[in-house]
């Protein structure tokens, strides 16, 4: 059997794979067709690669579907309830550095943490009938940061499948819970980011799903693990 | 609608006394609209129920209490009240261990306007029934918690509203409330580490009219919209507040007070002298405590003993529409709840209700009933 490692299929984040991979001497060979998503390397016996979009290469992941992955940390938390367990952390590549974060309007200049948050959460419904709305693709990583590390129950999360940032000034939520490298996009919408308000600090990282192997696929599996482990 | 189709032995009993207690028995759906569960009991519950969507997108759940439907099929109904209801079926929560169903029954008790009564009714029905259950009180330990006199007590201490309304909302989450108390204890001004001096200046001076302007201000630059969410006067009485206790922490000798306070256990009728001892000449629980004692009173009435009762003052429930009473009888040594109530005067308001509705009631979880009920 040969093993399969699934990259990004565009953008930056593709290229700044490949240049990864080559660097652990596994160099990803164009696709001899341009519209295929399969392709093969060239440097380690027994390992294909798949172009997949960077989320579902988490899921592609936790099912077990691909062997190795390499996607945000962002996205493999989001994705998957219990990480741990399903698959291996094996390298933080170093790339595609940016964080999760909870930003809330400028004009709020009493709200500096997430326990003034808290507060202003907890009595939102009093003041304006509904619960305070935040807006996020992240579901689970700030369900998780609201409820089980602040204990902060009075919330509404509103789905947001693009351009979050812009959900306060429309009216859609109060606050948002989004990915930002620099934070100038957060900065032009007049939010801010709380001083205790960063999620989760993500990067791009090598994945290897968990799973029984034969001993030939096992053996290939820690070949490419311990590339990049030992770098 | 019901998953089983003949009651068990305990179900026949229980409809017995609940039919005995003047409740209408209501059945509702076992597929119920999410929303009014994640809109009040919070985002939280949406990983421990079973979600599904309807056709047109509509979030659904199996149904993971009664309360909630039984109070919203009281509000579409329009009944008249005071009104009690009684309900027995299969619930669904996600534990991570445990069956995902498992059967409730209970009683809920709405709209008497004599609050200390209906809270003692309900108290002394819901022992009355686990004692026909084969329960009776020397078999099990039940707690009482009382959220009102909590709330007396940190206003008695004088302390901000601020501060009494943090410590309020960690109620019943006993390590949230330490860190809490821990947090006040080291209060060092970093809050406002973040904030504009003209901003803290004008706070400091309590000018909220400049302050308002300036957040007008920043709202305006932002897009936001002028007529909806957070208004400047609500966040610059908030930024007043905030700077005004800034550079304050809650005193040794406060703390020292609370954590007297919340280590209060003993029975309830020993109640009313162990709250005078931590109380002190300074502290006056007022309404809070004559409530209490009205409730303790009436229980004694419906001839329930009380030096059977253990009133913990930190026992409660950390859910923003509980407001009072919280009680929870579990077997001795047991360390899950057989039955558990309390009161919820918020709910029906968040559930859409006209007017405010006094409320409580009391669930029994059947399934640990009949498995202590086998173990005797």
């Amino acid at each position: 059997m040969t093993l399969t490692l699934a990259i990004p299929s565009k953008g930056r984040m593709k290229d700044d794979c490949i240049a990864a991979l080559a660097r652990a001497g596994i160099h990803v060979e164009p696709a001899a067709d341009a519209r295929s998503y399969r392709t093969t390397v060239s440097g380690i016996e027994g390992l294909d690669v798949l172009l997949l979009s960077a989320s579902e290469i988490a899921r592609q992941l936790r099912e077990g579907a691909v062997d190795f992955g390499i996607t945000g940390e962002d996205l493999i938390r989001e994705s998957i309830a219990e990480p741990e367990e399903s698959v291996d952390f094996i390298a933080r590549l170093g790339f595609g550095r940016a964080d999760v974060v909870v930003a809330v309007p400028d004009a709020w200049v009493d709200v500096d943490t997430m326990e003034d948050l808290n507060d202003v959460a907890a009595s939102f419904r009093q003041k304006h009938q509904r619960r305070l709305r935040i807006a996020t693709k992240y579901w689970r990583l700030t369900q998780g940061f609201f409820t089980r590390l602040h204990g902060i129950q009075t919330y509404r999360i509103v789905e947001s499948l693009g351009a979050t940032e812009g959900a306060p000034a429309t009216g859609s939520a109060e606050i948002i819970v989004d990915i930002t490298s620099t934070g100038s996009t957060l900065a032009a919408n007049r939010l801010k980011i709380l001083r205790d308000g960063v999620i989760l600090s993500s990067e791009a990282c090598l994945l290897m799903a968990k799973a029984d192997r034969n001993a030939a696929d096992a053996a290939v599996a820690a070949e490419v693990a311990g590339r990049f482990r030992a770098g | 609608m019901n998953a089983r189709s003949a009651p068990s032995a305990i179900e026949t009993c229980l409809s017995g006394f609940f039919a005995g207690f003047g409740a209408y028995d209501v059945d509702v759906p076992l597929l119920q609209p999410a929303e009014p569960y994640l809109d009040s009991t919070g985002e939280a519950l949406r990983r421990r129920i079973f979600l599904t969507r309807g056709e047109a997108g509509e979030v659904l759940c199996l149904r993971p209490d009664f309360t909630i439907p039984v109070c919203l099929a009281h509000i579409a109904a329009t009944n008249p009240l005071p009104r009690r209801y009684s309900y027995i079926g299969p619930i669904f929560r996600q534990s991570g261990t445990g069956a995902p169903e498992t059967r409730q029954a209970g009683l809920e008790d709405l709209g008497d306007a004599d609050k200390a009564a209906a809270d003692a009714r309900v108290l002394a029905q819901a022992l009355e029934c686990l004692s026909a259950c084969g329960l009776t009180t020397d078999k099990i330990e039940v707690v009482l918690g009382d959220q009102g006199l909590f709330e007396a007590f940190l206003e008695g201490l004088g302390l901000p509203g601020s501060w009494q309304r943090r410590l309020i909302r960690t109620f019943g989450d006993e390590a949230a409330l330490t860190s809490a108390l821990d947090d006040l204890a080291r209060h060092d001004g970093r809050s406002l580490k973040g904030l504009d001096p003209e901003l803290r200046r004008l706070a400091m001076r309590r000018d909220l009219p400049a302050l308002e302007a300036a957040i007008e201000s920043l709202k305006e630059e932002g897009g936001l919209p002028p007529h909806s969410g957070r208004t400047a006067a609500e966040i610059a009485a908030r930024l007043v507040e905030k700077v005004a206790f800034a550079a304050t922490a809650l005193s040794e000798a406060s703390l020292l007070r609370l954590r007297d306070f919340l280590s209060v256990d003993c029975s309830l009728d020993q109640a009313p002298q162990t709250l005078a001892a931590v109380c002190g000449d300074d502290i006056d629980l007022g309404r809070a405590l004559v409530f209490f004692e009205r409730r303790a009173e009436a229980l004694r009435e419906a001839g329930v003993d009380l030096a059977g009762i253990r009133y913990r003052a930190a026992f409660g429930r950390a859910i923003d529409y509980y407001t009072g009473l919280v009680f929870e009888a579990r077997l001795r040594g047991g360390d899950e709840p057989l039955a558990g109530g309390g009161r919820y005067d918020r709910l029906l308001a968040y559930l859409g209700a006209t007017e405010p509705v006094p409320a409580v009631g009391v669930s029994f979880w059947l399934d640990r009933i009949e498995a202590a009920g086998a173990r005797q």
